[in-house]
């Protein structure tokens, strides 16, 4: 697949995901709305990380500031909710 | 120093690229622990008050907010044509991704503005000392999900603004920028405006898509 083609197929995809998050607003699921909208963003996210920003095909260096964040994010969230669900 | 570098601190245009890319990517890890941060401020408080905050996010426009993450998700999809079209050293091309990218942001603004508007009409908006009138149940609760909707939108929109300028100041010094600078930029560029997009895609369902 061409670069322009694979473009065009995420661009697709991201707007597919977006009818789900929202159709699946208006079926009652209880906690499951927010857990699908949160797995919908997450998928989208890393098409776009992957696809639009390249994450995969370039060098390992913004891999490795990724996963800094990813880190630290794990912890600030981690933690704060693991205090605040005990 | 090689001619078709813009700093003499790099050996090839590959480097510089690369040294581009990396930079830009701690810059986006910092942003995303203040979008983060905000975040989970927000998810705290939901889960402490899971009424309120469903009956306020009630009163946001669905329409207006899906309308709006298209037309950012598009954006997105323009600007990376543009990075596409730049590789290719198709010029004509990256422009017109770099111009239509532009346009949308422009045009996100301006729905969100409409947005903000409406919402300061109904007395929604306990921002910059706007009067808040709210009929629903824990109205105090309820104030406290419309600022932080004004908060997380707000740095949201001025990280776009910026975004906007970028592109601006990028295709009005083109002519100006030779070859490899013209993809660094465009790389630069599309990077910022990529993560902008990202942090979007997760404030549109957490706001607007709480108990439909």
């Amino acid at each position: 697949m061409s670069a322009a083609a694979r473009t065009l197929a995420t661009y697709l995809a991201l707007l597919a995901l977006l009818a789900a998050t929202v159709g699946s607003a208006f079926v009652e699921l209880g906690l499951g709305n927010a857990v699908l909208n949160v797995a919908i963003a997450a998928v989208k996210s890393v098409l776009v990380v992957v696809v639009f920003m390249r994450f995969l095909s370039g060098d390992a260096l913004p891999r490795l500031a990724a996963a800094a964040m990813l880190l630290w994010l794990a912890i600030l969230f981690g933690l704060t909710l693991a205090a605040r669900l005990a | 120093m090689s001619e078709r570098t813009q700093s003499e601190a790099f050996a090839a245009p590959r480097r510089e690229l690369a040294a581009d890319t990396f930079g830009m990517w701690i810059f986006l890890a910092s942003e995303a622990m203040l979008f983060g941060a905000l975040l989970l401020v927000f998810l705290a408080a939901r889960i402490a008050y899971p009424q309120a905050f469903a009956a306020a996010s009630g009163h946001l426009s669905l329409p207006l907010g899906t309308a709006n993450t298209v037309v950012l998700i598009t954006s997105s999809f323009t600007m990376a044509l543009a990075h596409v079209f730049a590789d290719a050293g198709r010029w004509r091309g990256a422009t017109a991704g770099l111009a239509a990218t532009g346009a949308l942001g422009l045009v996100f603004l301006a729905v969100k503005g409409y947005e903000y508007r409406s919402e300061y009409l109904e007395g929604l908006a306990p921002v910059l000392g706007a009067p808040f009138r709210y009929e629903g149940p824990a109205p105090a609760n309820a104030e406290l999900f419309f600022n932080l909707y004004f908060t997380m939108t707000a740095l949201h929109a001025a990280h776009l603004l910026g975004g906007i300028a970028v592109v601006g100041f990028v295709l009005a010094r083109w002519r100006r920028t030779a070859a490899a600078g013209r993809l660094r930029r465009v790389t630069a560029t599309g990077l910022y405006w990529h993560f902008v997009d990202v942090v979007w895609i997760f404030l549109f369902p957490v706001l607007y898509l709480i108990d439909r």
